[in-house]
């Protein structure tokens, strides 16, 4: 019984970890890196100092601003910043056009990135930053809702895969100690052994955080339940204050910086976000929500005030037990309570994610090449995407951050060029790889992804006065960039040297895949 | 594995042809139960205890939306573990067919 169940968890972990394999691969790496998305952000537009206005100013500033811009907007969203973000970000809702004019289709929020203590806009190299990264994490590069929903099927077969992989797993704890250097596919299973072994708790949690991300876009049929009108679900779970019709009766709006250090007194943290619905109107809001830095919830608590006499008029309530736990579990998966030492923390057990399920896909091809025979079709195929994948992302990702660097600052569509320059380059670079013999492609594309990770702080160098000058956040960025490059440089030398003695034991019982 | 146990004891090297077709099928149906029935079977059963769970609504349907994930993993192992196909078709289907009815006939929760 024991040894059946066994059985067919092995066989359904190998193939739940083939099929999303690559795709978690490239999700684990972007996912990692986006514990850095504001510093990655601000290596990427190196002419914006860091900040050192606080929340309640730049929102006095930002809105000084919006009311020069679009006084008449129906909502202002700003995103205030903070140790870790240099700016602030600020969406405008336009007054839809009158009626009989053609529709434009909805109004699209225009996004507009504001000096924190000037209110204007700042000039820096137009870029996606660290949100590039971020966004294929979750979305893979597709049109909305494909990414998304491929993204969730690629976390829920790593969610099967890691259930299944404890159960197949005989001796857990032996494991842990166990990593046998040079031994061909014995050390292939050691090393995913190790790698899934030691870090399980996080790659469970952050599998499962993950998933619950987007729990209402995944598994929205709950609400349909219990819910007549599915949006007084977001009203009651998040805490919103229903929306209020404007009057149309114009009033001037009260002075921001207040109401903002007041919400702060009250919600017991700096303030990170800012929404004012209906700006001059006598029925304007403004709703101040705690910044994700205060607690390991997401969705910080939010307090709202009439816009008009400043006076309080709602403050979210304590959230119940299942809300809080989905606020935890998305805290958890997003880490913006995370100060440096757990954010590195976190970025290496990241990593151990990304080497368990490249060993994975390694073991794979590993466990069922035969020594003298000619490789099947499947097994040439696994190889070559495995070598695409393991060797031509870091390769794609280095290229991003070089076009960054070396795109003129003002070029126009330079944010879309830089995304197109890592999506080329690792193109080419799966393509081009075919042309080698496997054990060659390994080492070449290894080699050029040290070379390019080790171009990055050169470049950067080169380019900009901010290393140069010893900013600490540059210094960390450039010296993680030269890590890259040396551990590329190392895979590369081992994928190099000629493979060792296949083992004794039979592949079968060596390989759980 | 499922393919060796279909076939059943010692395995000659060349099969025919014609008694491997079956097994190939009743492994896509298999998957694609474990896939999308089972994805049928979260959806109504986290709707059901949404619905039934005696608690504030807001509360009960994040938990069960929470708590989904689990299932639908679970119950998608169980679905390769399980050597009978048709228990595992009768099981899935026809309970999200049976929860499904369930939440239909309770109806939302006023």
């Amino acid at each position: 019984m024991i040894r059946a169940l066994r059985q067919s968890m092995a066989w359904i972990h190998g193939w739940l970890g083939l099929v999303a394999g690559w795709l978690l691969f490239a999700m684990f790496a972007t996912g990692t890196a986006s514990y850095f998305r504001p510093e990655i952000t601000r290596w990427m537009q190196p002419e914006i100092a860091a900040n050192r206005t606080a929340p309640a100013d730049a929102a006095a500033a930002a809105v000084r601003h919006l009311q020069r811009v679009g006084a008449d907007d129906v909502q202002w969203f700003i995103a205030l910043p903070d140790e870790r973000t240099a700016v602030t970000r600020v969406f405008e809702q336009p007054k839809p056009a009158a009626e009989g004019a053609p529709r434009p289709r909805r109004p699209r929020a225009e996004e507009l990135v504001l000096d924190p203590a000037t209110g204007d806009p700042v000039a820096a190299r137009d870029t996606r930053g660290g949100e590039h990264f971020y966004r294929f994490h979750f979305q893979l590069q597709l049109p909305y809702p494909w990414g998304r929903w491929l993204a969730g099927v690629c976390a829920m077969f790593m969610l099967g895969a890691i259930i299944s992989g404890v159960v197949t797993h005989k001796r857990i704890f032996a494991d842990f100690f166990t990593l046998r250097w040079n031994k061909g596919q014995r050390s292939w299973l050691d090393a995913h052994n190790v790698s899934a072994v030691l870090a399980l708790p996080y790659h469970a949690v952050i599998t499962y955080t993950g998933l619950v991300t987007l729990v209402v876009m995944y598994m929205p049929w709950p609400i349909v339940a219990n819910y007549p009108q599915p949006a007084r679900f977001a009203q009651e779970a998040y805490g919103l204050a229903a929306d209020v019709e404007p009057t149309g009766r114009p009033a001037p709006l009260v002075a921001i910086a207040p109401l903002v250090r007041d919400a702060e007194r009250r919600l017991g943290g700096a303030a990170g976000r800012l929404v004012v619905s209906h700006p001059n109107d006598a029925a304007a809001t403004v709703t101040v929500t705690r910044g994700n830095g205060a607690s390991v919830a997401a969705r910080g608590v939010s307090a709202t005030y009439s816009g008009t006499t400043g006076r309080l008029l709602s403050a979210s309530a304590p959230p119940g037990a299942a809300i809080t736990t989905a606020n935890v579990l998305l805290g958890l998966h997003m880490a913006q309570f995370a100060g440096p030492a757990l954010r590195w923390t976190l970025f290496v057990l990241g990593l151990s994610g990304v080497a368990m399920v490249g060993t994975g896909l390694l073991l794979w091809t590993a466990a069922r090449r035969r020594p003298g025979a000619t490789p099947f079709f499947g097994l040439r195929l696994v190889e070559r995407l495995n070598i695409a994948t393991i060797a031509g992302l870091p390769l794609g990702m280095a290229a991003f951050l070089l076009a960054n660097r070396l795109l003129p600052a003002g070029m126009p569509g330079r944010a879309d060029a830089e995304v197109a320059a890592m999506f080329w380059t690792w193109g080419a670079a799966a393509l081009l790889q075919c042309a080698r013999a496997p054990r060659l492609a390994w080492r070449d594309l290894f080699a050029l992804g040290a070379v390019a990770f080790a171009a990055i702080p050169i470049v950067d160098a080169l380019a900009t006065p901010r290393l140069a000058a010893g900013d600490p956040l540059f210094l960390a960025f450039d010296s993680a960039m030269a890590a890259m490059a040396v551990a590329l440089a190392f895979a590369g030398r081992r994928a190099a040297r000629i493979p060792a003695a296949p083992v004794r034991r039979s592949a079968r019982k060596v390989a759980h895949a | 594995m499922l393919m060796r146990r279909a076939g059943s004891g010692a395995v000659p090297p060349a099969r025919p042809r014609w008694r491997i077709r079956p097994a190939a099928w009743a492994m896509t149906a298999r998957c694609i139960t474990a896939f999308l029935g089972n994805y049928a079977f979260a959806a109504t059963a986290t709707s059901l205890t949404a619905r039934l769970l005696p608690i504030a609504r807001v509360e009960a349907t994040v938990w069960a939306m929470i708590l989904s994930f689990l299932l639908y993993a679970i119950v998608g192992l169980w679905c390769f573990a399980e050597a009978s196909l048709a228990r595992v078709a009768a099981i899935v289907w026809g309970g999200a067919l049976l929860m499904g009815a369930a939440v239909w006939l309770i109806g939302v929760r006023p």
